[in-house]
């Protein structure tokens, strides 16, 4: 089955399993997702190869950006009517704060969604949803067929 | 995320004030780059390798591997490796300036526009340099490409804080002790 085969499935917390491991890059990160309350719950696992800095411990700034940018990509998707991959415009990220060797967890908005574009917000945190490690802003393409 | 591992020994070390800013030579800015590199695992893992520097542009390269691929019907990498790597780039590429010292610089903001695919199977090639500094902040520039440097798949600008000066006559005799090991 194709990775689009697959995105055809209504959203679930069975079929999100399903999406992230047909995602190669995504499971190599080892990313997960649940369902909370209707919304997508994007969790990246402690893991130390993840690590950028290891004096401080902290994880690699870039793949703090890779997760948020893989879960903004899946909450649109989730929510097209037709569902396919969208093209990444551009991405951008504040870091506010060095995310440690622990679970960090990401949450997305689509901000807007219009006929070509698609405006995705993402907010990642680790312990207090409160106190964000990074947020960040990213636009898609849409596919012509949505 | 540059120069953070040296953190530790900066608790302990003053602040050269007014110091001028000292021209690293290209093989003393290959020593940092190679050894910050050490301290960076995940850089490692993904295989990421030390190109190049050509005056205050530092060049890395990304080998190709399927377990980065973003989208398995096509085979193309996923844009966050490009966010990795661009990352790494930019932030390494703070030490190479000639404008400023060596300072441990936790990165900002970062932004990237993608304007092309990397082709399934081809390694990825990254650019970057500092092109604007001021006494706090660090501005940078770069790029990314597969097949040749005019060609970009992605563009990235980025801040970085210099949050506190490292003691550049320590660093390199890290650097150099690190190059011997």
């Amino acid at each position: 089955m194709t990775l689009v085969d697959i995105l055809q499935q209504q959203p679930s917390a069975d079929t999100l399993q399903l999406w992230l491991r047909k995602v190669p890059y995504a499971a190599f990160l080892g990313i997960k997702a649940e369902l909370r309350d209707g919304e997508i719950l994007f969790i990246l696992p402690e893991d130390k190869k993840l690590v950028g800095n290891s004096s401080l411990p902290a994880l690699h700034g870039g793949v703090v950006g890779a997760f948020m940018e893989q879960a903004a990509a899946f909450h649109l998707i989730a929510k097209m009517r037709k569902p396919a991959l969208p093209k990444i415009i551009n991405f951008s990220l504040d870091y506010l704060r060095p995310a440690r060797l622990c679970a960090t967890y990401a949450q997305c908005t689509l901000t807007r969604q219009g006929r070509l574009i698609a405006n995705v917000t993402i907010t990642a945190w680790q312990e207090d949803r409160a106190q964000p490690n990074a947020i960040a802003r990213t636009h898609f393409l849409l596919p012509e067929t949505d | 995320m540059a120069l953070c591992l040296l953190i530790v020994h900066i608790v302990h070390s003053r602040s050269p004030s007014g110091l001028s800013v000292a021209l690293l030579s290209k093989a003393q800015k290959l020593r940092l780059v190679k050894v910050m590199s050490k301290h960076i695992p995940h850089a490692a893992l993904l295989g990421i390798q030390v190109v190049g520097i050509d005056g205050e542009e530092l060049s890395l390269k990304l080998p190709y591997q399927e377990a980065l691929v973003g989208d398995p019907d096509a085979g193309t990498l996923h844009g966050g490796v490009l966010t990795v790597l661009l990352d790494q780039t930019l932030g390494m590429s703070t030490v190479c300036s000639d404008r400023v010292n060596p300072a441990v610089t936790p990165t900002l903001d970062l932004r990237i526009d993608h304007l092309g695919v990397a082709p399934p199977g081809m390694d990825i090639f990254a650019c970057a340099r500092v092109y604007k500094s001021t006494r706090k902040i660090l501005f940078v520039e770069g790029f990314a490409y597969c097949e040749s440097r005019d060609k970009p798949i992605a563009k990235a600008i980025g801040s970085w804080v210099r949050v506190a000066d490292v003691d550049l006559a320590w660093l390199l005799d890290t650097a150099q002790t690190g190059a011997q090991q």
